[in-house]
């Protein structure tokens, strides 16, 4: 088997809830003692990225899906774990050693108001990484480039001195992509691309970004909540909750058949269009704050099937019999 | 009778050198009880809709003319007095982000109590009651300390249904739900819904749910308008909608959702965007980007016509149906 082109090991990033200095000072059985508040937006995750596919990670707002993408892309550093591009570790890099790697991830943000320099015309939003990254172009082979990239994109190359407030929310995120693109990536983050946009140009990007994966061979990291998406779009999902991985499978498994309750009551509360679905699984309470590691699993407080052990010690991730790996131990003892 | 009777109704927004029309001729009514759904991309004009029910349009948006009316008063014409009497009490509204609308420095009971003793005159102890009642009503755990926090201590769902609560005060008739579980988690999302649709099946209240999304559309309303560019396109039971989609934009609108295509093929995209309110296209707005346009299409605006239980403004379907109705003349005749 190839070497997987994205592998991470152990993955932990803890954020300092930055109390002041005066503040950390609390009483703590008759003593005055200093105590730092940590939020664990990861906490020891695994996951491996092959060439040419599309893993999407799921899960509820707050369980670390934007922190992972941010940690692999190298924009905060993690507290503890590895990464390795290939089979070169990436994590521990400085800005000047991590220049080839920048070149081959890049990353598509949220929100395309924001992510676009508004000062910017997309001539000089997208010519400065391909300049940037390869000095020896002259300035005409530069523009032909943007032009190859921008109808390859869908976006008419005379527009390309129009600034990004001159364009519709699909057609920026086809600009970030485009940009994303410009320096000929294999590994791309997108980062919830879809959310800001409407359904009939959700489409449009959702196939630009297929289209771009076959002419490639690309692979991407998608993060996102809109189940629909996934289904439609991914090879493997990754379902998160609170900083862990609790279950991995491939796209037609995971839909077929959930095991993790969380992966459970997150499909049966996706709206769907026919009307003979069954109730949502309710599940009591919302996610708890990330703030105090939890010991035992993650899911216990709104867990149904929860039982003594999973308030005592945290699951593992099991491979199933099916390819799929959960990290439950309901699954694990046979009660569910 | 109709409970509420929106008719003709157009609004636009004056500007310096123009006035940009943002509905267009909106005509529908809603029943005691009943839940309807519109339906429709940013920029359909949606949420001005909603506002213009309780004339909570502002400046330099403004009615100008149609009239809509509640059992057989009008609202269009009411001054503000009035209108205060109207808002909240007859016909209340829910807004899109839940700590937009609750006011972030004071707590949540005081914004409570403050609601209902704004409208009826009784003592801040038996307002507290009715509050805390209505917070049990919306399922908040431990309503008594909830009522002392602020907004801010609150997750989003808490907020919704503290807002739900809010809505439920004053024991309205109709409540307007502008796009309600836009900015929360899908789980977080179907227990609002669920919330929501027992609240009005038990206390016979109307809803106008206003949304994007066609899942949840079909798990809560009875009957759906699409709106497209400022007009109704479609209107029908939701089920005949969803099932049998008759306008080319609905049709294009359910088929861009990636459960349509199988997994891995590429997603049917209705191709362009929706025109802005200045660039509003001539005759049937939708024709730049429908499949089926025709030169007719480009000159004149469809009038509504009914096919089954729904009526669609649309030439495609209207001479579909008369070569129908042709066909089965003859068939009569021989």
């Amino acid at each position: 088997m190839t070497t997987p082109l994205i592998q991470i090991s152990g993955l932990e990033k803890a954020f300092s809830t930055d109390e002041s200095w005066l503040n950390q000072w609390r009483l703590q059985q008759g003593k005055i003692k200093r105590r730092k508040d940590n939020v664990h937006a990861l906490n020891g995750v695994n996951l491996t990225i092959n060439q040419g596919e599309t893993l999407c990670v799921v899960g509820e707002t707050g369980c670390g899906k934007s922190t992972l993408a941010r940690v692999i892309m190298g924009l905060t550093p993690p507290s503890a774990g590895e990464i390795y591009y290939l089979d070169q570790r990436i994590d521990q890099l400085n800005d000047k050693e991590r220049m080839f790697f920048r070149r081959r991830m890049q990353m598509v943000f949220q929100n395309p108001y924001a992510s676009l320099n508004p000062r910017m015309t997309v001539y000089q939003t997208l010519s400065e990484p391909i300049a940037f990254h390869n000095p020896q172009l002259s300035r005409y082979e530069i523009d032909e480039q943007i032009e190859v990239l921008l109808e390859s994109v869908g976006i008419s190359a005379t527009s390309s001195d129009h600034y990004p407030h001159e364009f519709s929310g699909g057609q920026r995120q086809r600009i970030s992509l485009a940009r994303a693109l410009s320096v000929e990536p294999d590994f791309i983050v997108a980062d919830e691309p879809l959310s800001a946009l409407d359904v009939s140009v959700q489409a449009q990007v959702l196939n630009l970004m297929m289209d771009k994966q076959e002419e490639r061979n690309l692979s991407y990291l998608f993060i996102t909540h809109d189940l629909a998406v996934v289904e439609h779009f991914a090879t493997r999902v990754a379902v998160m909750y609170l900083g862990r991985v609790c279950e991995l499978a491939s796209t037609t498994t995971l839909f077929d058949y959930p095991k993790h309750p969380y992966t459970q009551a997150l499909l049966s509360a996706i709206p769907r269009l026919d009307s003979n679905t069954a109730q949502p699984i309710r599940l009591i309470g919302e996610v708890p704050t990330p703030i105090e590691k939890p010991i035992g699993c993650v899911f216990q407080a709104r867990c149904p099937y929860a039982n003594q052990r999973c308030y005592e010690s945290s699951p593992k991730m099991i491979l199933q019999s099916d390819a799929s790996s959960v990290a439950c131990h309901a699954v694990e003892e046979g009660r569910l | 009778m109709n409970l509420l009777s929106v008719s003709n109704l157009n609004v636009s927004f004056r500007l310096k050198h123009q006035d940009l029309a943002a509905l267009i001729d909106i005509s529908f009514t809603l029943n005691r009880g009943e839940r309807i759904a519109i339906v429709g991309e940013s920029g359909a004009g949606k949420s001005v809709l909603g506002f213009s029910i309780v004339n909570l349009i502002g400046k330099p948006g403004h009615i100008e003319s149609g009239s809509i009316k509640l059992e057989n008063k009008e609202l269009t014409t009411m001054n503000l007095r009035q209108l205060q009497e109207v808002r909240g009490k007859r016909i209340a509204m829910i807004f899109q982000d839940p700590m937009m609308t609750l006011n972030p420095v004071i707590t949540i009971g005081d914004q409570l109590v403050e609601t209902i003793r704004s409208h009826t005159k009784i003592s801040y102890k038996d307002a507290r009651n009715i509050a805390i009642e209505k917070l049990h009503h919306v399922q908040i755990s431990s309503a008594e300390k909830r009522f002392y926090q602020y907004p801010h201590e609150l997750s989003g769902g808490m907020r919704q249904r503290v807002i739900i609560a809010s809505v439920l005060l004053l024991n309205p008739d109709i409540i307007i739900a502008d796009e309600p579980t836009t900015a929360l988690d899908v789980t977080i999302q179907a227990e609002i819904l669920q919330l929501l649709l027992t609240i009005c099946r038990d206390n016979g209240v109307a809803l106008v749910l206003i949304s994007h999304d066609l899942g949840v559309v079909s798990k809560v309303a009875e009957r759906t308008l699409v709106m497209y560019a400022g007009r109704v396109v479609e209107e029908g039971p939701t089920l005949e909608i969803i099932n049998d989609p008759q306008h080319p934009y609905t049709q294009g609108l359910l088929n861009a959702l990636p459960q349509m295509t199988l997994p891995g093929q590429r997603l049917n995209q209705i191709k362009g965007n929706m025109p802005s309110l200045a660039e509003r296209p001539t005759g049937c707005a939708f024709h730049p980007r429908c499949p089926y346009a025709t030169p007719r299409c480009k000159q004149e605006q469809p009038g509504f016509i009914h096919s089954g239980e729904s009526s669609v403004a649309c030439f495609m379907v209207e001479d579909m149906l008369s070569e129908f109705a042709d066909q089965s003349d003859q068939e009569v005749n021989e």
